[in-house]
């Protein structure tokens, strides 16, 4: 119910389509899950056999430690290839309307899961191979039959792992508990106010989940490293981008819309969490948070459809110093204890059904 | 009316079994021992002559080159951890030494892969005929789950990244970058020379009579005559390309290795089968995952017989280890297996201990030298560059 709540507030905020206040910027309302779809979720989550040669997790690349993100520039993907994106956080992603830092995918996280499992750049799992593979643990056979799920099944997981990452929420948020220091009470002034941070970051989850320009510089790495531009043709070719081999940017959102105009540009990221998920931006490019500030206090980079509402915002050394508190003050405790986290080790190798010539299969 | 039958082949055969049909009806044309039971007529058999060229892929020694090449790179596969050549062993006889083949990492296959060697004969590719060319054979095994598992457009993208394959491509195909289509081409153009023709046997039946031994010679007539090999295992090929079911034991594995019973049932699931059959089924369906005809059921494809003396084990599911093992399944009228198919030319066949080493002696003189080569050193990757 509060929940519902909360998307009507931001739809009415969309609506009014003006910068919005400082009061929208509130705790997150609570997120309900079933504990037991999310016990299965999370078995699955670090399962590194749901991966095609069962050699990564969705945990390679969203580490618990690092903020469910990877703490490097660009992310890993499946071997043979490289990633040309940072990795986003998990923590919160239950909130969100659209994923990925182009938001190709608007519809719910049943279907991005099944986007980074399949995707042959991701996990390239035929799921067909995965069923019988949670079919073989009988671990799992009971897990997801306790969720009431039955059978294992492709679905199932789609519908296990979402449940599970509803449980990864912001935990002990000093912005959220009212427990800033005075500098991160300054910032949050800036924040709203001379920085004008709130205009895209704004809502719960600081994001308005939209795509903006800001001139983010490329990051050279994906050209020059092979198996990065590898990923990055493959998918220039699944997105339909015309003359992709030649192209040498990240065409961001226009992936959606096919226009020239939304080249480079890239959905505002959640601000919560990001003292754990350095280094920042689509690419990875700004490696802390003070460079983030810097980035912004010069009115952002270069682009000829750079987003008008950067100007340089001519913030002084303290005001950038409380402008970081603030930001480091939307990030509560790292989700790293067992309620988040699998712990012991999964038996991975598969032992043989009993009775084989006479079990159903 | 056999000979009737025999001719009405003739006319539609290419002109290389025309002649060598006539000259082994003239001089060898003894009837085989099951002819009235087995409505087929049988070629006789013939010395090996060259591949077949299909129009739309001729060879050039450019694209073979390039083929060799790809056949050894791992490049061509999902995790860019497994080539055509870790299946097809150029050590194993170009083949894989397990039961069923080693397949995917963090998968099993689940049939035995077969030798690549004078592939380039087979009008039927895979053990159910899957594949009615090295193209499209190279191009499934690349992409399927268990075997390459790879996808399209990240091995066309991996290639484009590769200046030396850039170059080749565009000479061989005129490709601006390459095409993962000309990769099967170029891969089957390379295994079109991987032929093995000069066996004792092909020099014998090429006329030079000292290139079989003795017990070589009684062991063709019993693969002629008592013993019936020839009903299948006839024509330049040895192989009638046909379809049966001899009641080859199921795989064992199958009860004992957890992670090939994820592939059999992975199997079930992606050929298509009704439910009742995804949970009942528990031996390998064959020819039925193509035709879904339950007359089908447990048939394959009748494998060649050249260069087997490196091939082992045999049989789709690798259930033999040694040729003599054959014979004596053979010798037995074959096995049984619950499929209600197998087929009535196998009957117990009453060979001697001495005919069954004759017959064995036969088969070993259906391989000559083995065919070894230096494992190519594959081009590196590269930047691009600016457009």
């Amino acid at each position: 119910m509060r929940i519902i709540g909360w998307v009507v507030l931001a739809a009415v905020a969309m609506a009014t389509g003006g910068p919005l206040s400082a009061a929208q910027n509130g705790p997150l309302p609570p997120m309900k899950f079933n504990a037991k779809k999310a016990a299965l979720g999370k078995r699955l989550f670090f399962d590194e056999r749901i991966s095609g040669d069962a050699s990564m997790s969705c945990a390679t690349c969203h580490k618990p430690a690092k903020g469910f993100a990877d703490g490097k520039p660009l992310s890993d993907a499946y071997p043979g290839t490289k990633g040309f994106r940072n990795t986003p956080t998990l923590i919160n992603t239950a909130y969100k309307e659209v994923w990925f830092h182009d938001g190709r995918i608007g519809t719910n996280l049943n279907d991005v899961t099944r986007d980074q499992i399949t995707e042959t750049i991701w996990m390239n799992m035929d799921m067909r191979i995965m069923q019988e593979r949670l079919k073989q643990d009988p671990v799992y056979v009971r897990m997801f039959k306790e969720a009431g799920f039955g059978e294992p099944s492709n679905g199932s997981v789609r519908k296990a792992i979402p449940e599970y990452l509803k449980s990864l929420t912001s935990k002990n948020v000093p912005f959220d508990k009212g427990r800033m220091s005075a500098a991160a009470k300054r910032g949050r002034a800036l924040f709203t106010g001379k920085a004008g941070c709130v205009r895209c970051h704004s809502g719960p989850l600081f994001s308005d989940g939209k795509a903006h320009n800001l001139g983010v510089p490329e990051n050279p790495a994906i050209f020059k490293e092979p198996l990065r531009h590898v990923a990055f043709i493959a998918f220039g070719k699944w997105m339909g981008i015309e003359n992709h081999m030649n192209l040498r940017r990240d065409p961001g959102a226009s992936v959606r819309t096919n226009q020239k105009r939304d080249m480079g540009k890239f959905i505002t990221p959640t601000l919560r969490e990001l003292k754990h998920t350095a280094p920042y931006m689509h690419n990875g490019t700004l490696p802390t948070l003070a460079s983030v500030v810097n980035f912004y206090n010069r009115g952002g980079g270069k682009d000829a459809n750079k987003d008008p509402l950067l100007k340089p915002l001519r913030l002084s050394g303290k005001q950038r110093a409380d402008l970081a508190a603030f930001l480091e003050a939307l990030s509560g405790d790292p989700l790293t204890g067992s309620a988040y986290v699998l712990k012991g080790k999964i038996d991975l190798k598969y032992k043989p059904i009993p009775d084989w010539w006479n079990a159903r299969n | 009316m056999r000979t009737i039958e025999c001719l009405t082949r003739i006319g539609i055969a290419p002109a290389l079994a025309l002649v060598a049909s006539l000259a082994l009806t003239l001089t060898l044309g003894a009837p085989a021992a099951f002819g009235e039971a087995d409505p087929d007529p049988d070629p006789p058999l013939a010395a090996l002559g060259d591949p077949p060229i299909p129009p739309d892929n001729k060879q050039s020694p450019a694209k073979v080159a390039l083929g060799r090449l790809l056949f050894f790179d791992t490049r061509i596969s999902g995790d860019a951890s497994i080539a055509c050549s870790d299946c097809h062993n150029p050590k194993d006889g170009w083949a894989d030494p397990g039961e069923v083949s080693r397949g995917y990492p963090g998968t099993i296959h689940w049939r035995n892969s077969q030798s690549v060697i004078n592939s380039a004969y087979l009008g039927k590719l895979f053990w159910a005929g899957s594949s009615k060319s090295l193209e499209g054979q190279a191009r499934g095994a690349a992409r399927g789950g268990v075997a390459g598992n790879g996808e399209g457009d990240v091995m066309e993208a991996r290639l484009a990244l590769i200046p030396e394959y850039r170059k080749r491509f565009r000479t061989v195909f005129g490709d601006e970058w390459p095409k993962i289509r000309n990769v099967w081409r170029a891969i089957a153009a390379y295994e079109r020379t991987l032929i093995h023709k000069n066996t004792p046997f092909d020099r014998y039946m090429r006329g030079d009579k000292k290139a079989l031994n003795a017990q070589q010679r009684r062991g063709l007539k019993l693969y002629r005559g008592k013993a019936g090999c020839i009903e299948c295992h006839n024509g330049a090929l040895l192989s009638d390309q046909k379809y049966y079911n001899l009641g080859v034991p199921r795989h064992e594995g199958w009860a004992e290795d957890g992670l090939k019973q994820i592939t059999f049932r992975f199997e079930l699931y992606a050929k298509g089968v009704s439910e009742e059959l995804y949970r009942t089924t528990k031996d390998d369906l064959g020819l039925y995952f193509r035709s879904k005809e339950r007359r089908d059921m447990g048939k394959f494809r009748t494998p060649m017989l050249r260069y087997t003396n490196f091939t082992a084990p045999y049989m789709h599911n690798g259930a033999f280890f040694t040729l003599e093992e054959v014979v004596d399944f053979y010798d037995e009228g074959g096995g049984a297996n619950n499929f209600g198919t197998k087929t009535r030319i196998l009957k117990p066949l009453g060979l001697s201990d001495e005919e069954k080493e004759d017959l064995v002696a036969f088969l070993e003189a259906l391989s000559g030298e083995e065919i070894t080569i230096q494992t190519p050193l594959l081009p590196e990757y590269a930047p691009l560059g600016k457009p």
